[in-house]
């Protein structure tokens, strides 16, 4: 019994001295903090699901990993507007729709496939104007081929925001034809050629995706020879995974953003990246509650959208006047109605309405039942009963549309949020007559409206395209069918010695990051 | 025992196929179509109707349900919707990861939380008791995505000890234990107060059976009682319950692989089940079925074998 003691005793001695010294060398095996040796460990929310330009999945392009491997003909520059990319030699707009290029010679596609060329982008775009995302190209009309490395892209009308939303975007990668034709005409994760400053190393689904420089990339060298980019899906692990250390830069929610405004983790620097998403409560124009435009301009007058800021954003987010988000032109510093109950209450009455009572849907997340709960009680003071009814995003992104059921019909109040690009004209194209049922869930139309739409998309005068989008903003206001609410910022948390790159969607270019 | 056998794997087989029903109907009634949520509002009616095609959306449910069951048959998952991937390439990868932490977190509470149970009957009402009762009810009412959370400041963020994001590098298996710790310490905290209670409550109904009493009277030493001859019988519902927790686990980690970014089948069904990408989730679910049909036959098994009685109740 006594050897069995001994024993028992000599393995928890064991156990406790390797534990008491690994902790006191702060060395277990395998163990690197993000701020070891040249490798960048940074935050992915999701994981990748296809990098091929013609069939990114869902709503957004894995754009940060694309930007780092592909080349594009031009990039987001530091203030938010486009540059040339390091593959060409120059990018000119000719006139209204013809924009000369000329590749710089040398670019080589990774996997033996030759040079990037002029064909390569007349490949990429065609493709990509028959594609799913053939949206951001409906402008495009071909690319002449002057020879190997020059060219001149034809539209087929002319297009102000084709270099920022679209040759600059997720969408306008290009691809080697080539390899891609060799590969089936298709690719998910596994390009089959690239041409970048960076190379995949190493490809972990839901754990890590290991760039590593490229070693045949003869543009300017990157500041980081290694990026790791760990996917971490919920935000609050990604804040918890920075402060601990093991991640070198991380998005950020609304609550902790506040929290790091009072009290920043140390050596840390926080980046707003852009603010362009706008989010408002909508009115159903079509439903018997709200055909009245009084009741509706009631609502307007009922809402204190900075109250919502404060309470359900803890003051970070910017405050709504319009569709146009902060820094884009057309964008309002005040809306066409203000908040004032009385007049609300006064309109009510004028309607001969008392006694109403309405149902707000909602995504069911903390920021938006907050802001529910705001709007619940502002309506409450006016003498509006509001029934919250929280959703998961399955129907909650169906509820407006024609085809898909009659929910439509019963739409009263909800609390929409849109993300818009980095040219004024997007978010107007969600409110046009074509999209009354798809995405226009407010349900109106005005001839004043499209002839505006149409304008705007064509005009490239700064201060005509702020008249126009300026008065789009109005005609939407007189509708009384919008409560502008707030303007998220997405916002990144980061070492200080850090300087990171955003697309103006927030989206990183990391081949940019410096160190600061 | 051969008879039980065969009749409990029927019955396992039975389970599988209700369970996969099961699936396939709560699968299709969740609101919103799964086209637009998986592809998003750009999609085209062509692409739409591809994907529809694709995952045989316009069929029938009944015919979708006879294809699913026709190529688990052949071993066919099927692929993943967007990468195109197999999905049992995809599940063997993250199977492993949520199978470890299961065993780990499962293990190390049985560790402790049997002891424990032990000493509190042996002792009943005594100081260790009393703690005990304590200790056992306040780590099962502690959620357990709250222990991760404190165990990620304490450990992580205040003193740095150990990672939170991950599952270490392949290969070193170091790092992979030691991106292990917190994971298990927060799923498994709950299991020790469970085994705890469960273990106390069948040793005192046992240490009363007369032939423990008879076991005292010949004058038997208390350890040689205890663990020969009370905990021998005291531990078949213990056994049951691992089984049936260990199964529950392989899908109940998720929280854990969500908030310490690890891979596992949890986080994939999660995830899959926001982009609608059914064949990942049937792959996934049936895999955690058959896992959990597999854990608890065995733990019935090894019941059945320690006590001969279970075998004629079936």
């Amino acid at each position: 019994m006594n050897k069995i003691l001994q024993t028992r005793r000599q393995l928890l001695q064991t156990i406790a001295f390797t534990g008491i010294a690994g902790v006191a060398i702060g060395k277990f095996p395998g163990i690197a903090y993000a701020a070891d040796g040249a490798t960048l460990k940074i935050q992915f929310e999701r994981e990748l699901d296809s990098l091929d330009p013609g069939y990114f999945v869902g709503g957004s392009p894995p754009c940060d990993v694309n930007w780092a491997l592909m080349p594009a003909l031009v990039h987001y520059g530091r203030d938010g507007g486009w540059i040339p990319s390091p593959h060409v030699e120059s990018i000119v707009a000719r006139d209204a729709t013809h924009i000369d290029f000329t590749l710089r010679k040398g670019m080589m596609w990774t996997n033996g496939f030759g040079e990037v060329t002029t064909e390569d982008v007349a490949y990429s775009y065609d493709r990509e104007a028959v594609s799913e995302w053939k949206g951001d190209y409906v402008a495009y009309d071909h690319v002449e081929i002057k020879d190997k490395y020059s060219g001149t892209i034809v539209l087929n009308q002319p297009f102000a925001p084709f270099m920022n939303t679209t040759l600059a975007s997720g969408t306008g990668i290009i691809i080697c034809k080539k390899a891609v034709e060799a590969a089936g005409g298709k690719f998910t994760t596994e390009q089959p050629a690239s041409c970048g400053p960076y190379l995949i190393s190493e490809h972990r689904p839901g754990q890590v995706l290991k760039l590593r420089s490229n070693p045949e990339w003869n543009g300017a060298k990157p500041a980081y020879e290694n990026i790791d980019c760990l996917f971490v899906t919920e935000s609050s692990a990604a804040a918890l995974a920075y402060e601990a250390g093991e991640l070198d830069i991380a998005k950020v929610s609304a609550d902790t953003y506040a929290r790091y405004l009072k009290d920043i983790p140390a050596n840390s620097s926080l980046t707003v990246a852009g603010a362009l998403q706008y989010m408002w409560m909508g009115m159903n124009t079509d439903h018997p509650k709200l055909k009245d435009i009084r009741v509706r301009q009631a609502i307007q007058h009922a809402v204190d959208a900075s109250a919502v800021v404060q309470g359900a954003y803890s003051g970070t987010a910017e405050q709504s006047y319009g569709v146009v988000c902060p820094g884009l032109t057309g964008r309002r510093d005040k809306a066409g109605y203000s908040y004032d109950p009385t007049k609300a209450k006064a309109l009510l009455k004028e309607a001969g309405v008392s006694g109403l009572k309405l149902t707000l849907r909602t995504l069911n997340n903390q920021e938006r039942m907050l802001t529910a709960q705001i709007i619940q009680a502002n309506l409450a003071a006016i003498g509006i009963t509001v029934e919250i009814i929280p959703l998961d995003g399955g129907p909650f992104w169906d509820m407006g549309q024609e085809k898909k059921g009659d929910t439509w019909k019963e739409l009263e109040l909800w609390i929409m949020r849109y993300s818009s690009g980095p040219d004024p004209y997007e978010p107007f194209q969600w409110f046009v007559r074509g999209q009354v049922g798809i995405w226009n869930w407010e349900r109106w139309s005005s001839d004043e409206f499209e002839d505006l739409f149409a304008k705007g998309v064509a005009e490239t005068d700064t201060g005509k395209r702020e008249a126009i989008y300026t008065r789009m903003q109005e005609i939407m206001d007189e509708t009384g069918a919008y409560v502008y609410l707030t303007h998220e910022p997405e916002v990144f948390i980061h070492k200080s010695s850090l300087s990171p790159h955003f697309s103006p969607t927030a989206e990183m270019i990391v081949g940019a990051f410096k160190e600061a | 025992m051969w008879s039980y056998l065969l009749k409990r794997i029927l019955l396992s087989v039975l389970i599988v196929f209700l369970a996969i029903l099961a699936l396939f109907i709560t699968l299709h009634s969740i609101p919103g179509d799964p086209i637009s949520i998986a592809l998003g509002p750009r999609a085209t009616p062509e692409i739409q109707a591809e994907y529809a095609a694709r995952m045989h959306l316009d069929k029938p449910l009944y015919h979708q349900f006879v294809i699913f069951i026709g190529n688990v048959i052949k071993g066919d998952l099927g692929n993943d919707l967007f990468s195109n991937r197999s999905v049992l390439l995809i599940l063997s990868e993250q199977l492993p990861y949520t199978i470890v932490l299961a065993i780990t977190a499962i293990g190390w509470s049985a560790l402790i939380g049997i002891p424990l149970g032990c000493l509190s009957a042996v002792k009943p009402n005594s100081l260790l008791d009393k703690i005990t009762g304590i200790v056992s009810v306040g780590t099962i009412a502690i959620p357990s995505f709250l222990v991760s959370i404190w165990a990620i400041l304490i450990f992580s963020v205040g003193l740095k000890w150990l990672p939170v994001i991950g599952a270490g590098e392949p290969g070193d298996f170091g790092d992979q234990i030691y991106h292990l710790i917190l994971p298990a310490f927060a799923v498994g905290l709950g299991w020790v107060g469970y085994l705890a209670r469960m273990v106390r409550a069948s040793m005192l109904e046992v240490m009363s059976e007369n032939y423990i009493r008879s076991a005292n009277a010949f004058g038997l030493k208390s350890r040689t009682i205890i663990f020969r001859y009370a905990l021998k019988v005291a531990i078949l519902p213990t056994i049951t319950l691992i089984g049936v927790g260990f199964g529950a686990l392989l899908s109940g980690t998720v929280f854990a692989e969500i908030i310490f970014s690890r891979p596992g089948i949890g986080k994939i069904i999660y995830n899959m089940v926001l982009a609608r990408n059914f064949p990942v989730i049937q792959g996934a679910v049936l895999i955690t079925i058959g896992m959990y049909v597999i854990v608890t036959l065995i733990a019935d098994l090894i019941v059945s074998w320690l006590d001969p009685r279970v075998r004629d109740t079936l």
